[in-house]
């Protein structure tokens, strides 16, 4: 039909009263908007974890007394298991065949100095050698400590580059004595920048032998060992031996239930999942109400051009045009009138997208098939809502139309 | 016959008053006549062009058009005969008044369906045929009155209808503009189509061969006329 003409009727209605048009699309618009930019992050975040998180840990898997803690119940329950020894490490070292790498870990923090400067907040990593491997580093000066510096509890330190940045400004780190809290320890390494995740530094650290942090960080408390696999398809079976390992040095009858937890990337995905989707189920909730309310306007807007075009209709209905004609006239111009303020919205929302990735931490990626659900979500506002004008339209009586005052 | 009226009545209810603007109305019209209907204000002659053109529905009697019931059809139906059959010249013109002149000549044809080149090349035609050519670009709003009214003529012509209803289509204009309007008539009327107008200047219903007058909602008298010899011919 003439698609054209009622498209132009439509446009020239939109510019014609920009404000007016505005006001009525505002709906429409912030509803498109809202989606846009949280598909958008969420997308981002996706990527951005996926990529950091799970390549970082691809094939490992940790082991602890805990397990992956989700909730205040879970924590009563586990609360009180046994704590993970070095022994227990060595021990899943020796009898788990398809791991190809098995590292202690513990964690704690303090403030690094050397002569007169310090940085605080360091996190300081207990770590068995090769644990570059399972954090996904690479050395970038110096070396790595090895097992006799483990088994000999030697004060030796690989730093962030963030922290060796801070303390050496510009000097050659390796070599150096450092205090980190109570003890001097050598610089032997430092390692390659690593850059932010959701905009924590990963390189303000430095890393000691486990054992020199059993020795004179921690005394007792628990451990965790990371466990990394062959490969992809034998991290079930690697998961399996170290069961039976555990299970077998704590004397679990067959029918008791772990007292050790197994977390794997995955389970941090699951929750990180979970929770970008609550808040992509609350922006769609949202968004759904403005739409609505959007709908609402734009019918309204409609109702007011039906009437004031009665005339119009009766001279069309006069000249041969059907029902179905009048009917996908205004359903033209109610679907180009909520397009324009879908375009609107995609382009507010791509904007706000941008401008969040550029000035804050959070990551963004435009997705297409968010572009497109603003596009059809858009459109079938205009469909739904200009249809009950647009049959008011349809059904009038020809001669009354053209009498309309 | 190609139009034949029976009994047709036609009320309309205002309040609690009903108001009979037709009142048994019986009339037969054949092709390729050329019929002015005549009678004083309120007498019922919109009232009977506007259901002869398919606008409007009788509220009782029949109406055959080309032997169809016209009360039987759907709205699609009514909208094709509006569309194909007839063409309609409105008192007010009725121009849609954001088109412009080519496009308001158009109308019929967009909803004949004929394709965008072809439709361009036929209002353009009309346009030339009511000699407004130098004016095509033109809104209702930057016409004459005159204008205006051949515009709407051009629109009835456009897509060559058998029958033309004029409902006082000479009433805005003066004499000389009126004369030009009612030779082209004359000259549709000569194509072997049918035309039917309404007027009350009888310098105008001379152009007809019959004249029908009404009175009340009633047909008064119903005569034949002898063939006009002045201003049409020219
Ligand atoms: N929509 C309407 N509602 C109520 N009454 C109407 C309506 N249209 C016409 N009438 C009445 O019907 C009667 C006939 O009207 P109609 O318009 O057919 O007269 P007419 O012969 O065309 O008059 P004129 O020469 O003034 O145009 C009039 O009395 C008028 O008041
Ligand atoms: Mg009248």
């Amino acid at each position: 039909m003439n698609l054209r003409e009622s498209v132009g009727i439509a446009l020239g209605a939109v510019r014609s009263n920009k404000l007016r048009s505005f006001l009525t699309l505002l709906g429409t618009i912030i509803g498109v908007m809202s989606v846009i930019a949280v598909l958008s992050f969420v997308e981002g975040l996706n990527r951005y974890v996926s990529q950091k998180l799970l390549n970082a840990g691809a094939n490992v898997f940790w082991v602890d007394p805990y397990g992956f803690v989700t909730s205040q119940e879970q924590w009563e329950e586990v609360k009180d298991r046994p704590p993970i020894t070095l022994d227990d490490a060595d021990a899943l070292r020796a009898g788990v065949p398809h791991a190809a790498t098995v590292i202690a870990m513990a964690d704690g923090s303090a403030i690094a100095h050397y002569r007169n400067k310090q940085v605080r907040g360091v996190a300081i990593r207990g770590r068995s050698a090769g644990y570059e491997v399972v954090d996904d580093y690479t050395l970038g000066a110096g070396r790595l400590f090895t097992d006799v510096d483990d088994q000999r509890r030697r004060l030796v330190c690989v730093l962030g580059s963030e922290v060796a940045d801070e303390l050496f400004s510009g000097l050659d780190p390796i070599g150096k004595q450092i205090r980190l809290g109570e003890e001097n320890y050598k610089v032997i390494g430092v390692m390659a920048q690593k850059g932010k995740l959701l905009g924590q530094s990963q390189d303000r650290f430095a890393a000691i032998p486990v054992r020199t942090f059993q020795k004179y960080k921690q005394e007792r408390g628990s451990f965790g060992v990371a466990v990394k696999s062959m490969d992809q398809a034998s991290m079930p079976v690697a998961e399996q031996e170290v069961r039976n390992v555990l299970r077998g040095r704590r004397h679990l009858g067959p029918r008791a239930k772990d007292n050790f937890g197994i977390t794997e990337s995955e389970n941090i995905m699951e929750l990180y999942r979970n929770l970008t989707g609550g808040i992509f189920v609350v922006t769609i909730g949202v968004a759904a109400i403005s739409l609505i309310v959007g709908g609402i306007v734009i019918m309204n807007i409609m109702l007011v051009s039906v009437t004031e075009r009665t005339r119009e209709i009766g001279i069309r209905k006069a000249m041969g045009a059907r029902r179905r004609d009048v009917l996908a006239q205004f359903l033209v111009e109610s679907t180009t009138l909520s397009l324009s303020g879908g375009l609107l919205g995609i382009l507010a929302g791509v904007g706000l997208a941008v401008l969040a990735g550029a000035v804050t931490p959070l990551p963004t990626a435009v997705s297409v098939p968010a572009l497109f659900l603003g596009v059809m979500m858009s459109a079938l506002i205009g469909i739904f809502f200009g249809s009950y004008p647009a049959w008011r339209a349809a059904r009038l009586d020809p001669i009354e139309a053209l009498r309309y005052e | 016959m190609l139009i034949t009226i029976r009994g047709l009545h036609r009320i309309y209810e205002v309040g609690s008053e009903k108001v009979h603007a037709l009142n048994g109305v019986d009339l037969d019209i054949d092709a390729n006549e050329y019929v002015a209907i005549m009678g004083p204000s309120g007498s019922g002659k919109s009232t009977l062009m506007n259901i002869i053109g398919c606008l409007d529905t009788p509220s009782g009697g029949s109406y055959q058009l080309k032997g169809k019931e016209i009360g039987k059809l759907s709205d699609d139906e009514l909208a094709r005969i509006r569309n194909q059959e007839i063409g309609f010249v409105f008192q007010t013109f009725n121009l849609l008044a954001r088109a412009d002149a080519l496009h308001n000549v158009e109308l019929p044809l967009v909803y004949a369906g004929v394709r965008h080149e072809e439709r361009r090349k036929r209002a353009r035609e009309a346009i030339d045929l009511v000699g407004l050519t130098d004016r095509i670009k033109h809104k209702p709003n930057e016409l004459s009155g005159g204008q205006r009214q051949r515009v709407a003529i051009a629109r009835a012509l456009v897509n060559r209808p058998s029958i033309i209803l004029a409902d006082e289509p000479t009433g805005n204009l003066d004499t000389a503009t009126g004369e030009e309007i009612m030779a082209a008539f004359q000259n549709i009327w000569h194509q072997g189509n049918t035309v039917i107008l309404v007027t009350h200047e009888a310098d105008i219903a001379r152009h007809a061969r019959r004249v029908v007058r009404m009175r009340d909602g009633k047909i008064e008298s119903d005569t034949p006329q002898a063939a006009a010899t002045s201003a049409a011919a020219r």
